[in-house]
Order: C-alpha cells, then sequence, then structure tokens
C-alpha cells in the first residue's frame, strides 16, 4: 500500500480530532482577527438605525433549539440595537418548537436594557397555521394574537398603541432557519401588505436568499454565525459570534488545507495506478 | 442545586454523549438521541395542546360564545376518520378543504415572488421600457450603474435553464450553452457547500463555546466530571467488546 492510499484510508477519527482542535484552540486563545462588515447585514443595521424613535420593530424568531447557536447571537444583537435606539419591538414566532426559545431571549435582553414588557416590546408567542398566520396578521393582529405569550390580551397593550396589523410595521426581520421562515414572511407578507423587510438565516440557507436580497425583495440579510458577529460589531457590542469568528477561521482554513491535501493524494494515486496499468500491459 | 447549574449538567452531559458517536456508536449516544427525539415531540404537544385546544378552541368558544369555531373544528375532526376504515372516505373533504385553501394561498403568491419578480429583475437592468419606444436595450458598460454582473446573471440563467431543457439535443452550440449551464450550476453547489461547512462549523462552535463556559468552577465542572465518565464509558464498552470482535 502507497503512502497516498494509506492517507486516503486513515481513520475519520482522526480528521474529527484535527478539526476539534482547530475549533477549541482559537476559543481558549483567542487572536481577534478583524470582522470585515458585508454590505448585506450593513442593510440591515441602516434600516433600523434610520428608524425614529418609537418605530414598530417586528422580528419574527422562526428557528428552533436546533440552530441556536447561529440564531441565537442574531436575535441578541438585533433586539440590543433596537431597544437602545428606543424602537417598539413585536415579536413573535412560527416555530412551536422554538416558543421558550423565543421568550426567553426577548426576556433576557429587555431586562438587561431596562425594557418594560407590554410597553416597549412583546412577545405574542406562536400561532398554528405557518404561513396562514402571516395572512392572517396582514388582516387583523389583534385575531391572530387575542393575548401574548404571558395571556395578557394584546388590544390595549401601549407597544401595539396604532398597530391594527402587519400594514402599520415600520421593519419587520425574520430570523429563520427553514420553512417557515424568511422566505414565506416575503413571500405571504411583504408581497402582499407592503412592509419593508429584512433577514437573518442559517448559513446553509443563505445562498437561497441571496437572489432575494440582489433583487431588492428584502433589504439586508445577516447570514449565519458570520452574519451574527458583523452585526454585533457593527452595535459595539461584542458577544459569542465575535468569540466564535477566530475558530470558524480556523477550521475553514483546516478544512481548506485537507481537501487540498485530499486531492493531491488522490491524483498520485491515480497517476501511480496509470503507471501500473501500463507496466502491467 | 439551582436551576441554572442542572441545565448546565444536563446540557453538557448530552453534548458530550452526542459527541462520542464521533468515536463509535454507543448506548450514551442513543440515550442522548432518544432523549432529544421524545423531549421535542413532548414539548411539541404540550405547547399545540395548550395554545390550539385550550387557547383557540375552548375558551373562545365555552367562554366568549364563538360557535363559529365549530366549523374549522369539525372539518379538522373529519381528518380523523381516517382511523375508523368505513368512515374513512369522510376525510377527503378535510384533505380537500385544505388542499384547496393552500393551493389558492400558495400558487399565486409563489408565482408573483419567486418567478415574476426574479424575471423582472433578471431582465430589468438590461431592459427598459422608455416611453413611447416600447423595450430598449438599457445596458451600457460604459455607464458605471451598469455592472457587468447583470450580464453574467443573465448568462447563468439562460444557460442553465437551457441545460435543462430536454427536448432538443445538447450538441454543437448547443452543447457549449449546456456546458456553461453546468459550470454555473457547479459553482451554485460549491457557494452551497461553503455555506453548509460554515453553518456546521458555526454549530460546533456553539457547542464548545458551551462546553467551555459550563467548565467553570461555579456550575460545578460539568465539562471536566462528565467528559472523564464519557471517556470511562467508552474505555468499559470497548474492552467489553474486545474479546467478541476477537473471536470474529
Amino acid at each position: 500500500m502507497t503512502f497516498s492510499e494509506r492517507m486516503l484510508k486513515i481513520d475519520r477519527r482522526i480528521i474529527f480530532l484535527v478539526i476539534g482542535l482547530c475549533t477549541l484552540l482559537p476559543l481558549l486563545y483567542p487572536v481577534g482577527l478583524p470582522i470585515k462588515i458585508s454590505s448585506e447585514v450593513r442593510g440591515v443595521y441602516e434600516h433600523i438605525e434610520s428608524l425614529p424613535e418609537r418605530s414598530v420593530f417586528f422580528i419574527s424568531f422562526d428557528f428552533d433549539p436546533a440552530s441556536k447557536p447561529e440564531l441565537h447571537p442574531q436575535a441578541i444583537a438585533l433586539l440590543r440595537h433596537a431597544f437602545r435606539k428606543n424602537l417598539r419591538v413585536v415579536t413573535m414566532t412560527l416555530w412551536v418548537s422554538g416558543t421558550g426559545l423565543a421568550d426567553q431571549i426577548v426576556t433576557q435582553v429587555a431586562k438587561e436594557m431596562g425594557k418594560e414588557n407590554g410597553k416597549d416590546y412583546v412577545f405574542l408567542g406562536w400561532s398554528p397555521g405557518n404561513t396562514a398566520v402571516i395572512i392572517n396578521l396582514g388582516q387583523n393582529l389583534y385575531k391572530t394574537f387575542p393575548s401574548d405569550y404571558g395571556g395578557k390580551p394584546t388590544n390595549g397593550l401601549p407597544v401595539l398603541d396604532g398597530v391594527q396589523s402587519l400594514r402599520d410595521v415600520d421593519y419587520m426581520v425574520s430570523l429563520g432557519a427553514g420553512n417557515p421562515g424568511v422566505e414565506a414572511w416575503y413571500v405571504f407578507g411583504k408581497d402582499k401588505y407592503k412592509f419593508e423587510m429584512g433577514g437573518g438565516c442559517t448559513g446553509v440557507m443563505a445562498p437561497g436568499l441571496y437572489p432575494l436580497l440582489r433583487s431588492g425583495q428584502i433589504n439586508g440579510l445577516i447570514g449565519g454565525l458570520r452574519g451574527a458577529a458583523e452585526y454585533e460589531s457593527l452595535i459595539g457590542q461584542k458577544g459569542k459570534a465575535v468569540a466564535g469568528m477566530d475558530a470558524q477561521s480556523a477550521t475553514h482554513v483546516a478544512i481548506i488545507v485537507l481537501v487540498m491535501i485530499c486531492n493531491l493524494f488522490y491524483f498520485s494515486m491515480r497517476r501511480a495506478t496509470g503507471r501500473q496499468s501500463q507496466v502491467g500491459s | 442545586m439551582d436551576a441554572t447549574v442542572l441545565g448546565a449538567w444536563v446540557a453538557t452531559g448530552l453534548t458530550l454523549f452526542i459527541f462520542s458517536f464521533l468515536y463509535k456508536d454507543n448506548p450514551l449516544f442513543k440515550l442522548a438521541e432518544h432523549l432529544y427525539v421524545g423531549v421535542s415531540v413532548g414539548y411539541t404537544i404540550v405547547k399545540a395542546y395548550d395554545t390550539v385546544i385550550v387557547h383557540l378552541i375552548v375558551k373562545p368558544i365555552f367562554e366568549q360564545g364563538e360557535f363559529a369555531l365549530l366549523i374549522p373544528v369539525a372539518i379538522g375532526l373529519l381528518m380523523l376518520t381516517r382511523y375508523v376504515p368505513k368512515a374513512a372516505w369522510l376525510s377527503r373533504y378535510a384533505f380537500a378543504f385544505i388542499v384547496g385553501v393552500g393551493s389558492g394561498l400558495a400558487i399565486p403568491r409563489t408565482i408573483s415572488s419567486f418567478i415574476l419578480k426574479q424575471v423582472e429583475d433578471t431582465v430589468r437592468p438590461v431592459l427598459s421600457l422608455a416611453g413611447g419606444d416600447g423595450v430598449t436595450f438599457s445596458m451600457n458598460l460604459l455607464n458605471p450603474a451598469s455592472s457587468i454582473n447583470v450580464i453574467i446573471i443573465l448568462i447563468g440563467v439562460i444557460s442553465v435553464l437551457f441545460y435543462f431543457f430536454f427536448s432538443i439535443e445538447h450538441s454543437g452550440p448547443g452543447k457549449i450553452v449546456a456546458r456553461t449551464g453546468v459550470m454555473f450550476l457547479m459553482i451554485a453547489f460549491g457557494a452551497a457547500f461553503g455555506y453548509t461547512v460554515m453553518a456546521r462549523m458555526s454549530l460546533l462552535i456553539g457547542r464548545l463555546t458551551d462546553l467551555i463556559e459550563f467548565s467553570d468552577a461555579s456550575y460545578g465542572n460539568p465539562t471536566l466530571w462528565l467528559a472523564i465518565l464519557t471517556v470511562g464509558v467508552l474505555l468499559v464498552l470497548s474492552r467489553r467488546s474486545s474479546p467478541g470482535e476477537q473471536e470474529k
């Protein structure tokens, strides 16, 4: 067995170990690599920045704990920015399995920023129907969510003053890990009820959403942990996403090197096999 | 032990148990996997029951007298007739209602958002409707507003569409266009794969960040103790399975 063959049949657990170490070491000993802000993340930031005080900012946390590492930092950064701008924050989720997590995120950031439930923000919770919920919200918010997550009637809440439906929302961001998510909010929400919209998503989903971004159907996109790190840098409150960027870069370098080495061994093995067959014939 | 510390121990343990699969399949991984499925399903059922049955059906009907809700409830109940073979045909009405409403809502909106808007965005920078002259070619590479990306996107869209057009043979100039389409597809798959790697690594970073946080003494060092436990169990299991494997 040649060296190339032995390397191509290497125990995959060694590769897991290499990737694990490349992730762990930068987390333990961060270097602080620079983070360049992309125009798509800046799109969301600048729109929120341009909103006047007490504007209505609607966030839908369309993810569950399985996507927490990517979307939790995005949600925290967005909420911190919105609360700092004194916006009225209306939140909900289309994912039943993400209800508890969404409530925890909103409550945690609101407490940290000294905001009052019902006056500065509200968490509407979850309602069944997926995309039908979006359509219902476009018609009447109070019929879709007669009460908030805590059971308080939504009608009469100061945070919803002047808000009848999605048409009264100044800016909306869906943080989506799948369907229903950003696409559903665009198709059944923005396209029909005409409000300005941005998106946040997992890395897996980001390439599929770029066509919406390019055509101006959404005005910004926060993609994966990288997007969250950019947003944290923009608001000047570095958190878990920025801390993870060194590890992300290190693992990417490791994967690129592994792919290159694998290809080198593969082609050298193929060349050796070709030579052997020529000698044999 | 407060809830945060208990949560840290549970999260750390389950993370390490799941990671143990990277060494090999084992009972600790299976325990964590089954717990994940069970807890997810249990949580979803409880939340759905509380929100739908209690807050959206029972309370509005009995406390606010909204009897119109009985109509969707009846349609929903028809679904359950699937379990009674003689009455199963009734469920078709419920399915018909759902498929009809769903398609009616989705088809026009999807065509508008994903086909018409995208076609418009692909063509608009190149052609424009100027005054009474009809469609005019407005692309000008000397104009900074006209980006070369527009041409690349247009070539990409047309070549990929042609690649999936199987009514004529892909030979001669058609072969070049189809090959160009394949190249665009490969670039798209590469970009998607790159983002997927980034996403998976982000998940790993998330778990490792929590493991580092929970290695703190304020939580009782769950990462350390549970890592020792996991490694110990894996060692015991591999020793137990070794004689059998040797016999094989």
